[in-house]
């Protein structure tokens, strides 16, 4: 109830501003397009850049964007998705919280005929339109990266992110994979670290008391708990000797590359990931014709590229 | 000497007795246990927790609680953070702005809580989401990083090979169990907590002494929040989310009561050390996490157990 | 009439102390029977032996014919032994009837037994009412529990009791907190249940209503059994010496103390609802008796005086000074101490020990800076200890440990360490045993000796006469009359209390 309150209140306020500039953006009959996006978390930094991309982009197009947070929660995401329907947007872009729960929301808006595209991560329900990357190739693009560095051999311990999310489970799958191809390369130890710096800070200091010297590479799910290896290998002072390597490309973890502390991160790309999405739901808004997947490759970041990465 | 007295005997000292058997069995199963790198390793683990689980120990035993510790650790964090970067301000600074924003915290909890006469339960779990919007509104959502070297020796610094966070933890037990022992302050909080009408109408000021207890509970707060931000090197939003629970967990580990009147800091420490050894141990031997939760959930509960059984059998 | 339970070589011991040496007990049918012993005596652990809380470590109990073995609560309470405790155990947002049937609702819901689960509220009201009714009281089964008064609650007990089909009820201090008009209804209903063949066993420090209501007396001291006599062979006397086992020729000490300075003076005093315009003055050296009914604003008059009430007009003054005492705090910084009649309320602190609670109001005395001084601490409590013959297994023992008498003793060290000029007494023997009862009463002369102005109020008509100097009589709300120790009478203050 709380949701759809707010929702109609700053569709309101939307709307009072409508009035005043109406260049661009409009559908047939002139009206400024809305579109609704839910996003996962806007206390993950990844996905405020997402968000504040699409942002951008809306205002550049034209259009009403009203962003709302799910706070994690796929229950909340799907009330948000009600009342987005219920306010008659003209297209819906959700990031999903996750795989299964927030399904529901997709149908939702399906049966409603309101366009709505997943951005970032996917759901078990197809929507109009998917823009994101694929986990497995991040995940790929690292472990090949240790491979290489480690000519084929080597023990390797993995950092999880949450269990069960999608994220988790395909960087899971893409590692794997990478190992099986590798025989020479052992996995040592593997345990969550909960995409957070500090307990994977934690982990890593046990897995030195446990495994010293025999560790030979680091792969984390994400930049934040590769961070978190990276500070307890330097004060063990075996981060020379262990390469560490994860996914994101935040502003953090591009400055430890440039430092030479983080060996690499896998750059996903936000800022096209939010542009796409925009564009993507306009389109689909207009009903023009639109990409039914667009997928934003990854690309990995080392020490010698990341001058491109950093701003 | 009956069965009922040693039962007593045993809960007095349960606690004690079960972490030395639980080190024991440890130091058994695994050699990596029973090391001193790996001892300086779960120290520097449990101070944070340690920290807030002695500031919520003065509040438990004035028979509150305080559900923002996680949140004060996030702006006391980030605050100290934005002063922190490197060539801007002396060291002093990002410390002392994030030690007041942990007092001005603590002591906004106070001044609700006895103004309004509202239960500690809700009002800090408003100031918990209070807080952690805050925090967010601070750092705008991400974190600062790039922290000068002198704060980030805070949390990741060695004295005489012994991790500062220890030091700091070893000091901020001794300033606490004297606070409780030998203080008037200290000796107010029991009674406030044993019977409030009764402590009040002793003449004590039972306002000034709730204050001074959820004040000190943010200003410990704001010690483990600026040493997380030095451990991690940077100051995150987000952090500290659900340290409350641990703090409380270890409190009521060590024997103090929810009721109020009742707990010790040394309690407390074996407690926030206890949770420690085990989720390091059962990293030692490669344990899911999930059945480190379950194995911490038993622990809790054991402990109350114990502790009821205790009072029962006077 | 036929005895309907006996014990016999009763004993229970805790930690190696023996709580219960050896008792013995018979219970006629349709008798009451007062259980008389000292705070310690054994009293309490017997009847929880009795109602299955507690399991003895020998002897025997028969009730009507069988043993009772390993019985929990439960069982003791289906086979028809019900208590009313002295902290009456109700629940308060329930209504009258749903306490009463507590526990029962399946049967009195009178519907078959596959739908029983339904609650019948009607059903219980109805039940309740003609109950109540029968025990003639008025009291609305609809109504919530926490609205009633606490004989109303008592009654309520009663009428659970009864509708449980006891046989035998135990009343544990049942008059402790209700008017004399109340103990009347209490009374009569006690003999009510006589003519229906329920026996009683009470439990009581009042002597009066001993002898007023019970038929038998057993007598209990340290554990021990004493002696068991028909009420209408024993007297006060004996029965109070077989209590203490020793006699108490003089129980309250002569007044020898000097009037003093004017210590407290009170003008107009009044609190809407409470009470109105009390005017009286109380000097150094005296006892001032306050004596009324339950309810006549005797304990809200203290409360306004010592700063945890805000009266509504009125001026109190301290040696002639004005005062406005907003806090307990500014009470006892202008000298005043208060020794509450809800002592677990807001006497002591449970978990506390004897040597914390008894500095608690003075630790502006032992003090260094912000640490506590320990060895003055220590040296005021053992003098404490001492002065005040404080039974307690050292300072360290926790308060709750302690008897009734010793815990009072604690309460009235703490304020005394406070050194105040001017004590009020709220009900300082109550719950206390006769023995500790005549130290109590010698310790307040003795204060009194020392200078200090005492307020003493007690609804113990014997205890006001016997200590006061004068005595100040109030009904409901109003001061009706100051009387002088010569010429109070127990007639006299009756007739003003009831005016």
């Amino acid at each position: 109830m709380k949701y759809i309150l707010i929702a109609a209140l700053s569709i309101a306020i939307a709307s009072c501003n409508q009035s005043q500039k109406s260049e661009g953006g409009e559908n047939g009959s002139g009206k400024k397009l809305v579109v609704g996006a839910t996003m996962l978390s806007m206390q993950n930094e990844f996905i405020v850049n997402v968000s504040d991309e699409m942002e951008a982009k809306a205002k550049e197009l034209g259009v009403e964007l009203i962003t709302v947070d799910a706070e994690r929660s796929a229950l909340k995401q799907v009330e948000q998705v009600e009342s987005f329907i219920a306010q008659g947007v003209d297209a819906i872009i959700m990031n999903p919280c996750e795989v299964e729960a927030s399904s529901p929301a997709v149908k939702l808006a399906m049966d409603a005929n309101i366009p709505i595209i997943n951005v970032n991560s996917e759901t078990s329900a197809k929507p109009t339109a998917f823009v994101g990357s694929d986990d497995t190739e991040s995940a790929r693009i690292a472990m090949k990266y240790l491979a290489e560095k480690l000519n084929g051999k080597g023990n390797v311990l993995i950092m999880h992110g949450f269990m069960g999310q999608a994220a988790q489970i395909k960087r899971d799958n893409g590692a794997k994979e990478i190992l099986k191809a590798n025989p020479g390369m052992k996995l040592l130890a593997e345990q969550t670290g909960e995409w957070d710096r500090a307990k994977a800070m934690s982990l890593m200091e046990n897995w030195i008391q446990s495994y010293g010297s025999k560790i030979n590479a680091v792969f984390a799910h994400n930049d934040e708990m590769g961070m978190g290896a990276v500070k307890a290998l330097e004060a063990a002072g075996l981060k020379d000797k262990v390469i560490v390597v994860s996914v994101d490309a935040i502003p953090d973890a591009l400055q430890s590359v440039k430092k030479g502390a983080l060996n690499a991160t896998i750059f996903q790309n936000a800022q096209e990931q939010g542009g796409k999405a925009i564009e993507t739901a306009v389109k689909a808004a207009k009903k023009e014709k639109f990409e039914q997947e667009v997928l934003i490759p990854f690309q990995l970041v080392t020490k010698e590229n990341v001058g491109e990465y950093l701003k | 000497m009956d069965k009922s007295f040693r039962l007593q005997r045993f809960t007095q000292y349960g606690i004690f007795l079960a972490f030395a058997l639980i080190c024991i069995a440890l130091a058994l199963s695994t050699p990596r246990f029973f090391t001193i790198p790996n001892l300086m390793i779960i120290g520097t683990q449990v101070s944070i927790n340690a920290l807030l689980a002695f500031g919520v120990t003065f509040v438990i035993i004035t028979g509150g609680i305080d559900l923002s510790l996680g949140s004060m650790v996030a702006v006391a964090g980030v605050t100290a953070a934005m002063f922190a970067h490197p060539d801007t301000y002396p060291l002093l600074v990002p410390l002392f702005a994030g030690l007041a924003a942990g007092v001005f915290f603590g002591a906004f909890n106070g001044f609700v809580i006895t103004k309004s006469k509202v239960p500690p339960f809700i009002v800090t779990l408003g100031t918990m989401t209070i807080g952690r919007g805050l925090a967010l509104i601070l750092s705008k959502g991400r974190p600062i990083s790039n922290l000068s070297d002198s704060f980030n020796f805070i949390g990741g610094g060695n004295v005489f090979g012994i991790p500062f966070p220890i030091i700091i933890l070893i000091i901020a037990f001794m300033v606490c169990s004297v606070i409780l022992n030998k203080t008037v302050l200290g000796r107010y909080m029991y009674a406030v907590g044993g019977n409030e009408p009764a402590a009040r109408a002793s003449g004590i000021n039972v306002t000034n002494v709730k204050m001074w207890v959820y004040t000190l509970c943010g200003l410990l707060s704001a010690v483990g929040g600026i040493l997380l931000t030095s451990r991690i090197t940077t100051g995150q939003p987000n952090a500290g989310a659900g340290f409350e629970l641990d703090a409380i967990a270890a409190a009521i580990i060590g024997g103090t009561s929810t009721s109020g009147g009742t707990g010790t800091m040394t309690g407390t420490l074996i407690g926030a050390l206890l949770i420690g050894v085990i989720s390091n141990s059962l990293d030692l031997l490669n344990v899911t996490s999930y059945y480190q939760q379950v194995v911490m959930g038993i622990i809790i509960i054991g402990a109350v157990v114990l502790d009821s059984m205790g009072k029962k059998d006077r | 009439m036929g005895t309907i339970l006996k014990v016999s070589n009763l004993s229970k011991s805790f930690s190696g102390v023996k709580a219960l040496d050896n008792i013995h007990f018979e219970l006629k049918r349709g008798e009451v029977h007062a259980l008389m012993g000292e705070n310690g005596a054994g009293k309490s652990t017997f009847m929880k032996i009795l109602i299955g809380l507690l399991a003895p470590d020998s002897g025997e109990i028969i009730f009507e014919g069988q043993e009772l073995r390993n019985s929990n609560v439960g069982d003791t309470l289906r086979r028809g032994i019900s208590m009313i405790h002295q902290e009456i155990l109700i629940i308060p947002e329930l209504t009258v009837a749903q306490n009463i049937f507590l526990g029962r609702e399946k049967e009195i819901s009178g519907r078959k037994r596959w739908a029983s689960g339904w609650l019948n509220d009607i059903s219980s009201d109805k039940k309740a009412a003609n109950l109540l009714q029968e025990m003639g009281v008025n009291i609305d089964p609809k109504a919530k529990m926490k609205y009633l008064s606490v004989a109303q609650m008592q009654m309520v007990e009663i009428a659970k009791a009864i509708s449980n089909e006891a046989k035998v009820i135990i009343m544990d201090e049942p008059t402790s907190a209700i008017s004399d008009k109340e103990v009347e209804t209490l009374f009569k209903i006690i003999k009510d249940l006589k003519t229906k063949g329920v026996s009683v066993i009470y439990i009581s420090h009042k002597m009066d209503e001993i002898f007023e209501i019970s038929d038998t007396i057993t007598v209990l001291r340290d554990g021990k059994y004493i002696a068991t006599q028909s009420a209408s062979e024993l007297d006060k006397q004996s029965l109070i010496s077989m209590m203490v086992g020793r006699e108490i020729d003089h129980m309250f000490p002569e007044s020898n103390s000097e009037k003093g300075e004017l210590a407290l003076s009170v003008r107009a005093l009044s609190k809407k609802g409470q009470f109105s315009d009390i005017n009286f003055e109380v000097h150094a050296g005296e006892i001032l008796g306050f004596a009324g009914l339950m309810g006549a604003g005797r304990t809200e008059i203290a409360r306004v005086i010592f700063g945890l009430d805000k009266q509504d007009s009125g001026e109190i003054r301290i040696k002639n000074k004005s005062v406005i005492n907003k806090t307990p705090r500014q009470a006892i910084e202008n000298g005043i101490g208060y020794v509450s009649e809800d002592r677990k309320g807001l006497g002591f602190i449970p978990g506390m020990s004897v040597k914390d609670n008894t500095t608690l109001a003075s630790m502006s005395h032992h003090r260094k800076g912000i640490f506590i001084n320990k060895s003055g601490e220590e040296a005021s409590t053992t003098k404490m200890i001492a002065d005040l013959r404080i039974k307690t297994a050292g300072m360290d023992q926790k308060v709750t440990y302690l008897s009734g008498g010793n815990q009072q003793k604690v309460v009235i060290g703490k304020v005394l360490l406070a050194s105040p000029e001017i004590i009020i007494l709220d009900e300082p023997t109550r719950g206390v045993d006769v023995g500790a009862k005549f130290e109590i009463y010698k310790l307040i002369r003795s204060l009194a000796d020392k200078g200090i102005a005492i307020i003493m109020i007690s609804s113990e008509l014997p205890e006001i006469l016997g200590m006061s100097d004068r005595i100040l009589v109030l009904s409901k709300g109003k001061q009706t009359a100051i009387l002088t120790s010569e010429e109070a009478t127990q007639e006299l203050i009756m007739k003003y209390a009831v005016a």
